[in-house]
């Protein structure tokens, strides 16, 4: 049976917070590493190899459609209070990564989750660039608005989004010889 | 500012006010910032907003990291540009970011998780975040425990990215996993219903101050929008 015709449950709820933590405390570690790089999407770029691993597992764990929402739109309403700024361009690029996955029905196999996490990230740095650049004015907005920019920094984001992903992939095999995650 | 403390004693009359209130006045700030092109209204929400800083209890070492970054965006800005174009743009990426702070620094996650509940969000995000809220810490210090296992076993992740993998995050994901499976048996067994119908210890209630305060920010936003827009 189809995973995505099942109603979610307190475990899907409880599982997908969880792996929203374990986002948090990736750009807690990572994030900070990069602050003094004014590259736009710099900060995504060292995010994703770790965050991608979490996003990976909850994917692979609740399968169906909105399940990036609930991990990221958490984590987006969780760091709104240290910025505005961050919870637009999290909710620009699930918005985006849900519609893109929604065509694709899900996020069931490994293809659909390699591609969940590239276009997460890649949205996450054009949206975050662009929505940066706007907050510090017309002269930064010219410099990220610099198309080979631009375009440079979200293929590298989408890579270390797949890096993520195969990571990711890794550690849901572990964690089945474990007997710790049922995935179809 | 993740980790703001629950059981912070309140202080000041900002903690006070309706946190509902405080998310329409910074999500109000940062849409008026963005808008603003005029040095003398920018500069007047910044000092609003500088105030509240203020009362919020900022530490210094913030004060003095976040006075460093601005310095260091104004002169960059100077030598791209010149110096009207370097207070605009650093007053105004001010005003975008300020309101982060105030509200994080007034507001409790408890208080945040009671607004959130008054204004109907769907309850499996109220269970989320209140879960977030309660193990980010937990799992931040099974994060710190790892690392100090590996450096008794001389392995320095800081100096060793390459093992943050295999050393850092496959073991705490396992703890992460672990810790998803308890508390799910946890309220499981407590018959837990996320979407079940619930009462609220301590509603929340609009006070005078919070009409006080809404009527104070009318009047800055009102200011602010005649400079910005009366020529």
């Amino acid at each position: 049976m189809a995973q995505s015709s099942k109603s979610w449950q307190l475990r899907d709820y409880v599982f997908a917070a969880f792996m929203t933590i374990g986002i948090a405390v990736t750009s807690v570690i990572t994030v900070p590493l990069t602050l003094s790089i004014p590259l736009p999407g710099i900060r995504t770029v060292v995010w994703a190899p770790f965050a991608g691993i979490f996003l990976t597992l909850g994917m692979a764990r609740l399968q169906r459609s909105g399940s990036v929402a609930l991990m990221i739109g958490v984590l987006a309403l969780v760091l709104s209070r240290i910025s505005w700024i961050i919870t637009a361009f999290l909710v620009s690029a699930l918005v985006v990564t849900e519609g893109v996955m929604l065509l694709r029905g899900g996020f069931y196999g490994k293809t659909n989750r390699l591609l969940a996490n590239v276009v997460f990230f890649s949205s996450a740095t054009v949206a975050g660039a662009l929505i940066g650049a706007y907050a510090a004015g017309d002269i930064f907005a010219a410099w990220v608005g610099q198309v080979w920019v631009l375009i440079l920094m979200t293929i590298v984001s989408g890579f270390a989004g797949a890096v993520g992903w195969w990571l990711g992939e890794r550690v849901v095999k572990q964690l089945q010889r474990a007997g710790k995650l049922n995935v179809s | 500012m993740l980790a703001n403390p629950v059981n912070a004693p309140k202080r000041g009359w900002l903690w006070r006010v309706n946190p509902l209130l405080k998310i329409v006045l910074s999500m109000v700030a940062v849409s008026t910032a963005f808008a603003l092109q005029d040095l003398a209204a920018t500069g007047l929400l910044v000092a609003g907003l500088l105030v509240l800083l203020l009362t919020a209890g900022m530490s210094w070492r913030v004060w003095l990291g976040g006075a460093i970054a601005l310095f260091l965006f104004t002169a960059l800005t100077w030598l791209l540009r010149d110096w009207p174009a370097a207070s605009l743009n650093s007053l105004r990426l001010l005003a975008i970011l300020l309101p982060g702070p105030i509200f994080s620094l007034t507001t409790s996650p408890a208080d945040l998780t009671r607004a959130l509940q008054a204004v109907k969000l769907p309850s499996f995000l109220v269970l989320s975040l209140m879960l977030v809220w309660r193990f980010l810490p937990v799992v931040q210090r099974e994060a710190q425990r790892i690392i100090e296992a590996n450096q008794l076993r001389g392995v320095d992740l800081s100096r060793r990215p390459g093992q943050w993998f295999p050393g850092l995050f496959v073991p705490l994901i396992f703890r992460i996993v672990s810790y998803a499976d308890e508390v799910t048996v946890g309220l499981e067994t407590r018959s837990y219903d996320p979407s079940a119908r619930r009462s609220l210890g301590q509603p929340l209630r609009w006070r005078r101050l919070d009409t006080a305060v809404a009527i104070a920010a009318v009047a800055i936003f009102g200011a602010v929008g005649y400079l910005q827009w009366s020529q």
